[in-house]
């Protein structure tokens, strides 16, 4: 195979497969000119339009195969198997006298839920496939029980005799001792080879035994799947002589390479959302908005998420579907409020909106595929947000179809006007969005005016300016492609991953034990930067230090500074900045270190806009605003240049996305290819 | 921008409102869980907040049927009119409360809400403290005989005056407590939570207006009270309702003690709810001092169901007419009856008023057990420990699905055995369903649980609370009663010893091994009318052993798989059934 020789491989290419398109983008590292393409998906096998759109867009761009030097890629196939249920039948082997361990779970009825109606969601592996193993290792790590050799080998035959296709195992305490859990792995190994295995300390090394036996299980069930994926994904590749490397998005917001993500596929099934606050982050950045807010609304969902200073801050609290999933992932709220979300009078005469949602199929109304329900978009297009005729012409929305929803399933109903009844969707969509909007900021000390907002997705750039009203920011940023963020996410992120130890000691840790445990994660990492080949320049760690007050149950991640005083007055401010006081008498616990690694990656947007030549309407729409009906300017953004501005009401419409510009915000393109928008200095403080 | 005109709050602004209070809510309860000390709180999770009107009526609650009239306790001391902004109200006094709080564990903080000098709200953040003093650790005991043995009681209380902070109450108040530590901690969390629950239903009340506000919140009343009336019509023939249940026993000798309610529909509609006919109150601290309010909450909760839009309030009370209780029985005990272990007598409430629903011929879930909880106190190496382990039960099957495994109540988790045994001194030998404990029937009961433990203390001393051993929870039309609880020490050896299940004062030895079964929860419809592939997945999962399947449900196991011939030999001869299940079938439980 051809190596890196004389020829530069400058170029990137990022594939977002959508479930009704694949989007391809092209980008030459060196000069930053990019090209795009579209190619329709193909559900049965995706790598069919995965290799298309590569072919599609190299010839668009009139390059060869071998100038690629890294192919990037979010995938959705562990989060839709999760979420669908539909994994690979899987096993659990777990310690003996413990094998309920996920039908207690943690024994609660949900607190928003009603303990007359709740039903406990069927677990992914049922009770009659967990296998207990003889074995038990105490809290401090030492060996009670030596592993039973002859109950490992009826675990064994017991998965074999039910024909799973993966196992997952998870022993008590072995985030602390994993030797048990590694011998049961690799006897698992040895005598089902064609099964994937996932021990719980290879995901996710931590205290509390249903999350942890939870993120093996869910690892496990996407593996076969993934691994076939992944696998064909690569031979495409081979089959055009395609040599670069495969790198696939992670929850993260960094991304991995193939080999990594086919033992922890789990480290993807949240990573949907990440790319796009990936490529918001690096839009803003190029026009110099570090501090964003970006709110990314789909069909069915909006997903939030705060950057100050252009950081991104992991959480693990992730859920996917009904399990805790507490695997390091961009921290973001969702809610499920999108532009298909329905809006419906509840018998007691409440007008709801979402989560439900209308849908691909039938979709909304307006889409006239048969939907009769009232959906966000339909009140948009009642209100004029939208104007009839989308993706250049492409498709017509249906007026009526969307006012009739609107009037039977709300408007009737409530006894309000048409009008009124899609200013009304619109008002509790929003809301919901302002709320979520607040956790990410207000609730993490942070004002939401200090930053500006980045709305993207299909639907975000119709809310973008509503709720920047609602929030009190003053600047909202479209970017250039809002519909297809994801693409521009690949390209902008860098290689990630996380190292953790909990630490047994966490009252008094030794500042040696502290050191000790760092350089311990710092070899993990330097193993970690070697197999993803990661040159020394651009490999990066960061010592993260989870702490806490003495008997508090949620940690706080602050920078390690250097020593416990330190870093523990780091974490007083954060306490304080979080939750209105601190406790200087409390005793302050060290309980995980983190290391975060970074390999950075080039090829950064560089995207530049021509000088405009001032901004021509291509047309005018009416629109009811709440002051009235008024015409806006319709723009075509394809037509736009850098500098050119122009005033609210107005319609900026482009293939992927549709932003609408109120009357009291003015509009400017930046040369990065952003749209910027700014509220008006003038009057109408309130509210 | 505000007229000056009273303003309502429309459709939207409402549904806008609510989500917004709820938001408010959210946040309240992710500070205390984020920030409080005891692991009583943080991992079990012992905390709840709600939001009330400018005139205290409880308007967006929580999905516990248990708070009665939180406010009204405050306002008898501190008249609502003369409270100003920054001022915090504190209690924890049952009997002064009528029952609000419950047992004097529950601390209530409660502050008002003000938009320009007027009154526009209140909030209140509510928890269980692990220890506030009293006759043993974690102050609630099988062996107490008064109120006085259960801790320092806080009479409702002015925290803080315009921001000025009563310290010398609260020094009293943790050097009453053995662990003065986790009790400042949780005090901190409680107050911080209602400090910015105060400051959201502010900027709520700035964003909306006061009218609308107010508006908005008794608009959320008259809807959830219109809706549990509904309901309550479609149930209830006009007439009388009769239901009765039991608690075993008082931890002192006495007992079974009855329940016995009676809801009678008039002729003009009204719901009248009669306790009166209840046993007298107990010696010991099994008595429920139980708040006018909280049949109806009950009721409403069970009527709303999952619908995310309803909102449990103070509606769902309104929505009963009349409450008639006895002072001196079970349910309205006089001072200073002991009320502890108040927690069984309560589960046992809410499963009588589902038995009323059922008579009725309504949609109501057969009984479920009362949680379990076990206190061990003692020394390892050299340090004092309180462990207050909560452990979960099964509930009751409905109508048209199974009664939940393994669960304790709402919002209350376990502790997982990896952070069990990082904190105390004990370890977990066994932990899972208690097989055949969930009472059979076309829908099964839940399971209740087993847990075992080895004792790594020096020495220990055990309270622990079952009820339901004598009178297991009942199945409803055609379902078996769920199986009973048990607490053992030292299975299966020569040293076997099964304790009383409300007891305290057992003594524990370095080694000893201590097993908690907890009893499960009735069944629904006749057990032979469930598939047969069900039974089979319950067998292999553990919930049901092969001889219960054969012998409740009909159904005969042979290598793992159904023996269809056996079962249909065995179901063509069916047993009859009467509407309830203890002990043996009846159609009136007493």
């Amino acid at each position: 195979m051809s190596s890196t020789e004389t020829l530069p491989r400058d170029l990137l290419v990022a594939v977002d497969i959508g479930g009704t398109f694949t989007d391809i983008t092209l980008q030459d590292a060196a000069t930053g000119e990019a090209w795009t393409a579209k190619t329709p998906s193909t559900p049965a096998d995706p790598s069919q339009a995965f290799l298309t759109g590569v072919k599609l867009v190299l010839d668009t761009a009139g390059r060869a195969a071998d100038g690629i030097g890294r192919v990037l890629h979010g995938t959705t196939v562990a989060t839709n198997l999760i979420l669908e249920g539909k994994g690979a039948t899987t096993a659990l082997i777990t310690t003996a006298g413990f094998r309920h361990v996920l039908e207690i779970g943690r024994q609660d009825i949900p607190r928003s839920a009603n303990l007359y109606s709740w039903i406990k969601p069927a677990r992914p592996v049922p009770p009659a496939h967990v296998f207990e193993v003889a074995e038990r290792i105490a809290a401090d790590g030492s060996v009670l029980v030596a592993l039973d050799e002859d109950s490992l080998q009826r675990a064994i035959a017991a998965c074999r005799a039910i024909g799973v296709q993966a196992v997952a195992v998870c022993l008590l305490h072995a985030f602390t001792n994993p030797a048990h859990e590694q011998r049961v792995a690799a006897a698992l190994r040895a005598a089902l080879p064609d099964i994937a295995v996932t021990a719980s300390t290879e995901v996710l090394p931590v205290v509390r035994e249903y999350e942890r036996s939870l993120a093996a299980i869910l690892n496990a069930q996407v593996m076969p799947a993934v691994s076939t994926y992944v696998g064909r994904l690569e031979a495409r590749l081979a089959e055009e002589k395609i040599a670069a490397p495969l790198l696939l998005m992670k929850s993260n917001g960094g991304v991995a390479g193939a080999a990594a993500i086919r033992r922890a596929p789990a480290v993807t099934a949240l990573s949907g959302p990440a790319a796009g606050v990936v490529g918001a982050r690096a839009i803003a950045a190029a026009a110099g908005f570090p501090d964003i807010i970006t709110v990314d609304i789909g069909g069915t969902s909006a997903d939030i998420c705060l950057m100050k200073s252009g950081e991104i801050s992991l959480t693990q609290k992730g859920k996917v579907g009904d399990w805790p999933l507490p695997l390091p992932m961009v921290d973001m709220v969702t809610i499920g409020a999108g532009g298909g979300s329905l809006a419906r009078v509840t018998p007691a005469g409440a007008l709801a909106v979402g989560p439900q949602s209308a849908g691909a199929t039938p979709g909304p109304a307006c889409y006239g595929r048969g939907g009769r329900q009232a959906t966000v978009t339909d009140a948009h297009v009642v209100l004029g947000h939208l104007p009839p005729s989308l993706l250049g012409g492409r498709m017509q929305l249906d007026v009526a179809a969307a006012a009739q929803a609107l009037e039977e399933n709300a408007a009737t109903p409530l006894g309000l006007s048409l009008e009124a009844a899609a200013r009304g969707i619109l008002a509790i969509a929003d809301s919901n969005m302002v709320g979520a909007v607040r956790v990410v900021s207000v609730e993490r000390g942070h004002d939401p005016r200090d930053f500006a907002l980045v709305p993207f997705g299909g639907a975000g750039p119709l809310h973008g300016c509503a709720l920047a009203d609602l929030l009190g920011i003053r600047t909202v940023l479209v970017p250039s492609s809002p519909g297809v963020l994801c693409a521009q996410g690949l390209l902008a992120a860098d290689l990630k991953a996380e190292f953790s130890r909990s630490l047994h000691n966490a009252a008094a840790p030794a500042l040696e034990a502290i050191d000790a445990a760092y350089a311990g994660l710092e070899a993990e990492a330097l193993a970690w930067f070697a197999e993803e080949e990661v040159p020394d320049a651009a490999r990066a760690t960061r010592r993260m230090a989870l702490l806490r007050y003495a008997g508090q149950g949620g940690e706080l991640a602050v920078a390690w500074a250097g020593d416990m005083p330190a870093t523990a007055s780091g974490f007083a401010a954060q306490h304080r900045a979080l939750y209105g006081f601190d406790l200087p008498d409390a005793a302050v616990e060290l309980v995980t270190l983190r290391l975060e690694a970074t390999g950075a990656l080039a090829g950064r947007i560089t995207t530049t806009l021509p000088e405009g030549k001032g901004a021509q309407p291509v047309g005018q729409h009416a629109v009811r605003f709440p002051d009235g009906e008024q015409q806006a300017a319709l723009y075509d953004r394809t037509t736009l240049g850098a500098g050119d501005r122009f005033a609210g009401p107005a319609i900026v419409t482009q293939l992927d996305a549709t932003t609408l510009v109120p009357p009291g915000w003015m509009g400017e393109m930046h040369g990065s290819g952003a749209l910027i928008l700014r509220r008006k200095p003038t009057g109408g403080e309130d509210r | 921008m505000d007229s000056l005109a009273p303003r309502r709050c429309d459709a939207v602004t409402l549904e806008i409102l609510r989500g917004a209070i709820r938001a408010a809510q959210a946040e309240m309860e992710a500070l205390i869980e984020r920030t409080a000390m005891s692991a009583f709180i943080r991992e079990k999770k012992d905390f709840y907040t709600a939001v009330f009107d400018a005139d205290g009526v409880m308007a967006v609650g929580s999905n516990v049927p248990v708070f009665g009239d939180i406010a009204g306790p405050v306002f008898k001391h501190f008249p609502a009119a003369e409270m100003g902004p920054g001022d915090l109200y504190w209690y924890s006094d049952c009997y002064e409360s009528r029952g609000a709080v419950s047992h004097s564990n529950d601390q209530v903080f409660l502050a008002p809400v003000f938009l320009e000098g007027r009154r526009v709200g209140f909030v209140m953040g509510w928890a269980h403290f692990a220890d506030i003093g009293g006759l043993r650790p974690g102050s609630i005991s099988p062996d107490t005989t008064d109120i006085f043995q259960e801790g320092i009681i806080i009479p409702p209380t002015r925290l803080i005056r315009a921001g000025e902070v009563n310290t010398a109450a609260l020094e009293i108040f943790y050097r009453n407590s053995r662990y003065p530590r986790l009790s400042r901690g949780d005090t901190r969390a409680l107050m911080a939570s209602v400090e910015l629950g105060v400051a959201r239903l502010g900027e709520i009340a700035a964003r909306f207006g006061a009218d609308v506000l107010s508006d908005a919140l008794s608009q959320l009343l008259a809807r959830t009270e219109a809706t549990v009336r509904e309901h309550l019509k479609k149930t209830f023939a006009v007439g009388t309702h009769r239901f009765t249940d039991r608690i075993d026993s008082d931890g002192h000798g006495n007992g079974p003690f009855r329940i016995r309610l009676a809801l009678t529909r008039t002729e003009d509609d009204r719901f009248i709810l009669d306790a009166t006919e209840t046993d007298d109150q107990s010696p010991g601290p099994v008595n429920f001092l139980m708040n006018p309010d909280v049949p109806g909450m009950a009721l409403g909760l069970s009527f709303l169901g999952g619908d995310p839009t309803q909102v449990v309030n103070a509606g769902c009370s309104r929505a009963l007419d009349e409450v008639r209780l006895r002072e001196g029985s079970l349910l309205q005990p006089r001072f200073p009856a002991p009320l502890g272990m108040r927690g069984l007598t309560m589960m046992r409430l809410l499963a009588a008023l589902n038995g009323l629903v059922a008579v009725a011929g309504g949609k109501a879930p057969a009984a479920h057990s009362a949680y379990v909880i076990i206190l061990l106190r003692g020394s390892a190496g050299g340090k004092n420990f309180l462990m207050s382990d909560g452990i979960g039960v099964g509930y009751g099957a409905r109508p048209d699905a199974d009664g939940i495994d393994a669960v304790y109540f709402v919002a209350q988790e376990n502790y997982p055995v990896e952070f069990l045994e990082l904190e105390y001194p004990v370890r977990l030998r066994h932990y899972a369903l208690n097989r055949d404990s969930g009472g059979a029937g076309r829908f099964r009961g839940g399971c209740g649980v087993v847990r075992e433990y080895e004792v790594m203390a020096d020495e220990a001393m055990l309270a622990v609370r079952i009820d339901g051993v004598q009178n297991p929870p009942w199945g409803a039309d055609g379902g078996l009663a769920a199986g009973p609880g048990r607490v053992t020490v030292n299975p299966g050896t020569a040293r076997e010893q099964v304790l009383n299940p409300l007891s305290d004062g057992n003594r524990l030895k370095r080694g000893d091994v201590l097993r908690i079964e907890t009893g499960g929860g009735g069944g629904r419809g006749h057990p032979y009318d469930r598939p047969a592939a069900l039974v089979l997945q319950d067998v292999l999962g553990g919930m049901v052993g092969a001889e219960a399947a054969a012998r409740d449900y009909g159904v005969v196991l042979r290598d793992d798989a159904v023996d269809a011939e056996a079962t249909a030999a065995r179901r063509a001869d069916r047993p009859a059934t009467l509407a309830f299940h203890r002990g043996s079938y009846t159609n009136v439980l007493d």
